[in-house]
């Protein structure tokens, strides 16, 4: 669903994922799993990359019963809920007031 | 080179109808137009724009006599649209631009440069100074730090490319091409009826959308930046060139991200800079496009008229500024023999 290559652009947002999931244990034993408000349950799959800390990267996955089409409206609302979970989570200057701004301000339809 | 196919609308072919032209460059597939004949104006845009940007500046400029080369950045409008982050860097942006120029021979160039293309310009430029003749820079920057205030702000500037939001917003929902353009221009209405499908057009999906977030992060916020020091050394040697330069910048734009000369430099005796006639945004080919061209043709008259000597040959101190520009050294790894 997103891909992200640079997760440590800002460095907070690479230890948000290292604390929650605990990667400097778990490595690349299995993804990070979160079940998001439309009751998907979504992978969050960790990219290493040679050179840079582990997490370089994140990809997330919604995990759906085989065959299965998605319904792209709740993927786009459980998307935006996993963003407001991490910008919680990562904290200090990063707040989901802003974020909510930010999406407002581009007008997602998640955040209308 | 093989075309691709192009999905272009009719309403926007009717506004660019230029042959489109391919070239192999860096590794990558570069799509530029090259119209008209004369000395070359090389017009460079940034992002998340391409070559459309510039419709209203080929005609004003073949017709006094120019050739007209743009060219779309790796990434964006015609051209190949890698898909990892890591294809993407300052320095391999002005590799690309360069292997298309100099694939072309090119001399004499004029470089017109707005936004990322400001950067690259000058960055092929600096190394490239017997090929150029002169600068036209709009709304860009080239130096490394502090930087300009608006990108220090979490909100939007920060927050719209941080990790993950980045992909959602600009990649899946496409913030910055569908509402980032038209918030940076004055004539709104106007954009959206003309140009906006045009923008559009070119990025369908998210993955092309990639480098909308990519160059964000390229701008310099503190000293660990990746591309610090090129930034050093694009500013500290950009005084030094003695190059005609014309710019354009006005305290009305709602991006202006250009930074005023340093008084004491020697460039200034040979810059020109200008005004537009009404208020202009950071896309302010958009908003005053002819106009500007306008103002570049004449420019460009007068850079015939002045800028050499009674007996044709480049005057003593124009020469004197086409030696090669020094360049970082390259940092020093433990590079493994293969035989």
């Amino acid at each position: 669903m997103l891909a992200e290559d640079r997760i440590g652009h800002y460095s907070e947002f690479r230890r948000f994922f290292a604390g929650t999931f605990d990667l400097d244990r778990e490595g690349l034993k299995q993804p990070g799993y979160v079940t998001a408000p439309s009751g998907t349950n979504y992978a969050l799959v960790f990219i290493a990359r040679s050179g840079e800390p582990f997490p370089a990267g994140v990809e997330i996955h919604a995990l759906m019963p085989a065959l299965e089409p998605l319904d792209e409206d709740a993927v786009d609302g459980d998307l935006w809920a996993i963003l407001k979970w991490m910008i919680a989570g990562v904290g200090g200057d990063w707040t989901v007031r802003d974020l909510e701004a930010t999406g407002r301000l581009y007008r997602l339809p998640a955040a209308m | 080179m093989t075309e691709p196919s192009l999905v272009l609308p009719d309403a926007i072919r009717t506004q660019w109808p230029y042959r489109p032209r391919f070239a192999r460059v860096n590794g990558w597939r570069m799509h530029y137009v090259d119209e008209g004949a004369g000395d070359p104006v090389v017009l460079l845009h940034g992002n998340p724009t391409w070559g459309f940007l510039y419709r209203d500046f080929v005609g004003p400029l073949t017709r006094t006599g120019h050739r007209v080369i743009i060219p779309d950045m790796i990434g964006f409008g015609l051209s190949e649209k890698p898909a990892r982050e890591d294809a993407h860097s300052l320095d391999g942006h002005i590799a690309t631009l360069t292997a298309l120029l100099r694939g072309l021979d090119l001399t004499r160039i004029t470089l017109v440069c707005h936004d990322w293309g400001g950067p690259t310009g000058l960055g092929f430029a600096l190394s490239n100074l017997a090929r150029v003749r002169a600068l036209v820079l709009m709304s860009t920057w080239a130096w490394p730090l502090p930087p300009a205030e608006f990108h220090t702000h979490l909100f939007p500037w920060r927050m719209m490319h941080a990790p993950m939001v980045a992909p959602y917003l600009m990649g899946r929902h496409n913030v910055l091409v569908t509402r980032g353009i038209y918030l940076s221009v004055v004539d709104r209405a106007h954009f959206r009826e003309r140009a906006q499908a045009a923008y559009e057009a070119v990025m369908p999906d998210p993955a092309s959308r990639l480098l909308t977030w990519t160059w964000p992060r390229w701008i310099p916020l503190d000293q660990d930046a990746r591309a610090l020091e090129r930034f050093v050394w694009l500013d500290s040697s950009s005084p030094h060139v003695n190059c005609p330069r014309f710019s354009r910048g006005d305290a009305r734009t709602t991006c202006s991200i250009m930074r005023p000369s340093p008084p004491a430099s020697n460039n200034c005796c040979r810059m020109r800079k200008a005004r537009t006639s009404s208020p202009v945004g950071h896309f302010l080919q958009e908003d005053s496009g002819s106009e500007i061209a306008a103002l570049i043709v004449d420019f460009l008259k007068r850079l015939a008229q002045t800028g050499r000597g009674r007996d044709g040959r480049e005057s003593h101190r124009a020469a004197a500024a086409r030696r090669p520009a020094p360049r970082p050294r390259a940092r020093r790894r433990p590079y493994r023999p293969l035989f």
